[in-house]
């Protein structure tokens, strides 16, 4: 009978209740929406970090993310690999040699990071292979080049012409190697398409003098959320096959890619506040709602006390009402912004017009929003709980009522 | 079998800070199945005294006893339930909850009590066949005639099987065959049940209807020594 109660009340004064319930349904709406993009923009920042490059776990010397010395190459790596293979939760993995050198054309040089590697399993641990916008990937023929859009304006070059690249070997001696380009990519991310080309593991080795080595392992798992169990299983592993902590460096992606996990934090914290001011917004709005509500009400909360209603009673009343308009404004706005958010999370938002910013930021020009849990239990309890909240005060001032003065009440 | 006793009760309350005695050692017995009318002019202290009665106000001075228990001092969360589980109230206004039907109205005193919904609904059913007013329990107050919220009003002072019904002026609002039909009926209630009724009143039909009156004047009761 309370729940009947309170939904008649609510429905006293309709244009009332639905201005407060609007206010309530908009915010819901408004911040499911605006943070399923932010977790859409978010997560495809770190997926395609993921996929062009970082992997879930990659395997360096110890120091190396430090300092990318060419000297700094992973030893004993075939007994790491060993370990590797042996792990269930492993699904991919890919060797690597890194350099750093310059690329030149016939009109013009630039700086590079170059990635020497096996063509074969990089496709598994990185999708370097679906961004080939001219030509092909790396057959794992020799001397082939896949560059990006970027260098090869820069160094005025197109598939098929040749390039040389130049880098200090382990003894310091500057080698060089002919390349012909085989294709040009293009990533999500500007920084990355700036410096990064791909050439065979056998051609890097060759130019970096390194033998047989190889300067780095990427891993795909087989579940990126338990990247830092993995990490200390795999730990675990090498030790026990005999490889030093002090010597092999394992780091997941979450420690690799710590600036796009600090935007993941500050977007978190940032969300919480929005909707703190959206709440404080409807928390006022309905103070006013509730507090009307009651003034309204003063004779009858008097006839509720004499006839024996408690105090704790109005208090439970009078939340109860303000509770019910925040569960429906929350179910609407959610229905709302779920269905405003099934479209677009399918068909995606394109932002081509701000295709140079987004791929500044390692972002694709559609953005597909995410509904990921935190944007659910934002929006799910905060405003039900905001309402609550706001009626606290109205319902203490109801509580505070006399029954024979409240009843004298006109 | 004394159910109120009240002893040299004073209430002295602020009217925009200037104290106004409304009550003055008023001292007072009632019995069990009793028809009581508390007379006296506007002013005289009648609805204080039945608020007192009622645990719905307390004493500035003096003691109030509920069934011999004194129940001055008590928490405002006991007194609440002091007048859930043993006083009726029928106010002059009939006061029935707007959003709830006459039905509602009379089964809300028992949800507060915790019947089950079923139990509720019988005894709700049943006090209204026997006030004659089944027919309007699915109607709300703004639909009924005010005869016919007072019944109603009335079905939910009494449905509880209180120990007292503490009317004030339930007659004030209502046309002259309405009031006595209404004074009848309460009236039965009282033969037939044995219900104490305490009304304050000046109204001639209820008076004469009195089986002990109290007359007030200026706070005080002038019309014997209130046993």
């Amino acid at each position: 009978m309370f729940f009947k109660m309170a939904i008649r009340n609510l429905l006293r004064n309709k244009r009332r209740t639905l201005i407060v319930l609007s206010s309530i349904i908009v915010g819901v709406a408004a911040t499911l929406l605006y943070d399923s993009i932010n977790a859409g923009m978010i997560n495809q920042m770190l997926v395609n970090q993921i996929n062009s490059y970082y992997s879930h776990i990659q395997i360096h010397k110890q120091g190396f993310n430090d300092n990318k010395l060419v000297t700094s190459y992973i030893p004993d790596y075939k007994n790491v690999e060993e370990v590797i293979q042996k792990q269930d939760y492993v699904r991919n993995y890919s060797k690597r040699v890194i350099a750093f050198g310059m690329l030149s054309s016939a009109n013009s040089s630039a700086g590079i990071s170059m990635l020497g590697i096996e063509p074969g399993n990089e496709k598994k641990v990185s999708n370097i292979y679906k961004m080939i916008i001219e030509g092909k990937y790396l057959s794992g023929k020799s001397n082939e080049i896949l560059i990006s859009k970027k260098m090869a304006e820069k160094l005025e070059v197109t598939l098929g012409d040749k390039v040389v690249a130049m880098a200090a070997d382990i003894n310091g001696k500057v080698n060089s190697e002919l390349f012909r380009i085989i294709g040009i990519y293009r990533s999500h991310t500007a920084e990355f398409d700036k410096v990064f080309v791909y050439v065979p593991i056998e051609n890097a080795r060759t130019i970096l003098g390194l033998g047989d080595n190889v300067s780095e392992i990427a891993i795909i798992t087989n579940n990126s959320d338990s990247t830092l169990s993995y990490k200390k299983q795999l730990v675990s592993a090498m030790k026990n096959a005999g490889v030093e902590s002090n010597e092999v460096e394992v780091s997941t992606y979450q420690e690799l890619l710590a600036m796009i996990m600090y935007l993941i934090d500050i977007w978190k914290q940032t969300s919480i506040i929005i909707y703190l001011i959206i709440a404080l917004a409807v928390l006022f709005g309905v103070i006013n709602t509730m507090l009307m509500s009651v003034f309204e009400r003063v004779n009858e909360i008097g006839v509720l006390m004499s006839i024996g209603m408690r105090n704790s009673g109005i208090f439970r009343m009078i939340i109860l009402e303000a509770f019910m308009m925040g569960v429906v404004g929350t179910l609407i706005g959610f229905g709302i912004g779920v269905l405003i958010y099934l479209p677009l999370s399918n068909n995606g938002i394109n932002l081509g017009m701000y295709s140079e910013s987004m791929q500044t930021f390692g972002l694709n020009n559609i953005i597909y929003p995410a509904l990921d849990s935190n944007v659910i239990i934002n929006s799910i309890f905060i405003m039900p709980l905001a309402t609550a909240v706001g009626a606290i005060y109205p319902a203490r001032k109801a509580m505070k009522l006399q029954p024979t003065d409240a009843m004298r009440h006109v | 079998m004394e159910i109120i006793r009240l002893e040299k009760v004073d209430k002295i309350y602020k009217d925009h800070g200037i104290p106004v005695q409304a009550l003055k050692e008023i001292n007072l017995t009632i019995d069990k199945g009793n028809f009581v009318v508390i007379a006296g002019p506007s002013g005289s202290g009648k609805t204080t005294l039945l608020n007192i009665i009622g645990s719905l106000d307390v004493p500035t001075e003096g003691e109030v006893f509920l069934e011999g228990e004194n129940i001055t001092h008590r928490k405002k969360s006991e007194l609440s339930t002091i007048r859930l589980r043993k006083i009726g109230f029928i106010f002059q206004a009939y006061n029935l909850l707007p959003v709830l039907t006459a039905l509602e109205n009379i089964e809300f005193s028992m949800m507060l009590l915790g019947l089950p919904d079923k139990e509720r609904h019988k005894k709700a059913m049943k006090i209204m066949e026997e006030l004659d007013i089944a027919e309007l329990a699915n109607k709300k107050p703004n639909k009924m005639s005010g005869g016919q919220q007072q019944r109603v009003a009335v079905a939910r002072a009494i449905v509880n099987d209180p120990l007292l019904v503490l009317a004030d002026e339930p007659t004030a609002n209502l046309d002259s065959k309405t009031a006595n039909s209404l004074l009848d009926l309460m009236q039965k209630m009282n033969e037939e049940k044995n219900i104490t009724f305490v009304f304050s009143s000046h109204d001639k039909k209820v008076i004469d209807r009195a089986k002990k009156l109290f007359i007030l004047k200026d706070g005080m009761i002038v019309n014997g020594n209130g046993s």
